[in-house]
């Protein structure tokens, strides 16, 4: 049951107990004791229950959604904001995090961090997205972490750095450029602050870390950086557009 | 003269927005000669550098950038992004 739910990510009971063939009392017992000894972990209310790999994000309903072509997939109206009003109000929604024992200030740098990267989604892609247009946005809490997954079916931070710097030779400098240095694929604007300002916040505290992935590029921040890289590392490097997973310790 | 931020919203965080807001304060809010502009952001949960870079970009290009100044308070989202801006 574990590797099932491993492999395929949140599973809801009446999925397992198809997939594993035994009766639903049973299952219930098996899913009991994993979530009593940390193994597992509820998410949602019923019908909507999922179990899932306790202290694990799952990337997958997210994975399927940015690798699709030409169609959205069943999660998507959840998690899709096709618009950037749309993204603004969910943005706002992260407010509520607090009764998760996230401290205002904590809050405050998150919801700007999350902005500026989802921002970019719109910013860099009108007009250049795959198919459909808007970006993905969801959070996971999970073992004293809060997840925040963000991507997009754009073109890519190489294709828009590029027409701003022409002599970028691949996606992974691209990638490293927009987080390091001062400029934008929407030159002749005056911006490109946005991502140093993320990597900062980032930066700042043992408490936080974010991954990248845009093609073939991959980079990661923070103390807990490399736990975010580590979800991303397998991504078809050939499926245009950017994901950025952010995580911030819950105290 | 004093604009409270919150009343453009809770949570401020893109170039548009922030370009519409701060097109609002110009054409509503109308200093004296020389007043200065305090920017209060009391009552904000958290603000981008991106709007606030739009709204600081207009304010000071129309009443100069001595007369246009931040009441951060202790909100880091703020504080953090005019330290992005003015770096």
């Amino acid at each position: 049951m574990v590797r099932l739910i491993q492999e395929r990510g949140g599973l809801r009971p009446v999925e397992l107990v198809k997939e594993l063939g035994i009766s639903p009392q049973a299952l219930h017992r098996h899913l009991k004791s994993l979530t009593n000894s940390g193994a597992l972990e509820r998410r949602g209310r019923a019908p909507a229950t999922r179990y899932f790999i306790a202290g694990e994000p799952s990337l997958n309903a997210m994975r399927r959604w940015f690798t699709a072509s030409g169609g959205s997939t069943q999660e998507s109206k959840e998690f899709v904001c096709e618009t950037r009003d749309v993204f603004s109000a969910r943005l706002g929604r992260l407010g509520a995090l607090s009764k998760q024992g996230l401290e205002d200030g904590e809050l405050s740098l998150l919801i700007s961090a999350v902005g500026e990267v989802a921002n970019n989604c719109f910013d860099h892609n009108l007009g250049h997205w795959r198919d459909i247009p808007g970006c993905w946005l969801e959070t996971q809490i999970t073992g004293k972490r809060l997840w925040v997954l963000i991507a997009d079916r754009g073109q890519g931070v190489f294709q828009s750095l590029k027409r701003a710097l022409p002599s970028i030779p691949d996606e992974k400098t691209a990638l490293w450029t927009a987080f390091e240095k001062k400029v934008s694929g929407r030159a002749p604007e005056n911006r490109g602050n946005g991502l140093k300002f993320v990597r900062k916040i980032v930066d700042e505290s043992p408490a936080r870390g974010l991954a990248c992935r845009s093609g073939a590029g991959l980079i990661d921040y923070g103390t807990l950086g490399p736990e975010c890289r580590k979800y991303l590392a397998d991504f078809n490097p050939r499926v245009s557009g950017t994901v950025t997973l952010l995580v911030w310790r819950i105290p | 003269m004093k604009i409270q931020i919150k009343r453009y919203g809770n949570v401020l965080n893109s170039r548009p927005a922030g370009r519409e807001a701060a097109l609002s304060m110009i054409a509503y809010q109308k200093p004296k000669p020389g007043e200065k502009i305090e920017l209060d952001f009391e009552g904000v949960l958290s603000v981008g550098p991106s709007w606030l870079d739009e709204v600081l970009s207009a304010l000071r290009a129309k009443y100069g950038k001595e007369r246009v100044i931040c009441l951060a308070r202790k909100n880091p989202s703020v504080l953090a992004s005019l330290e992005a801006i003015d770096s």
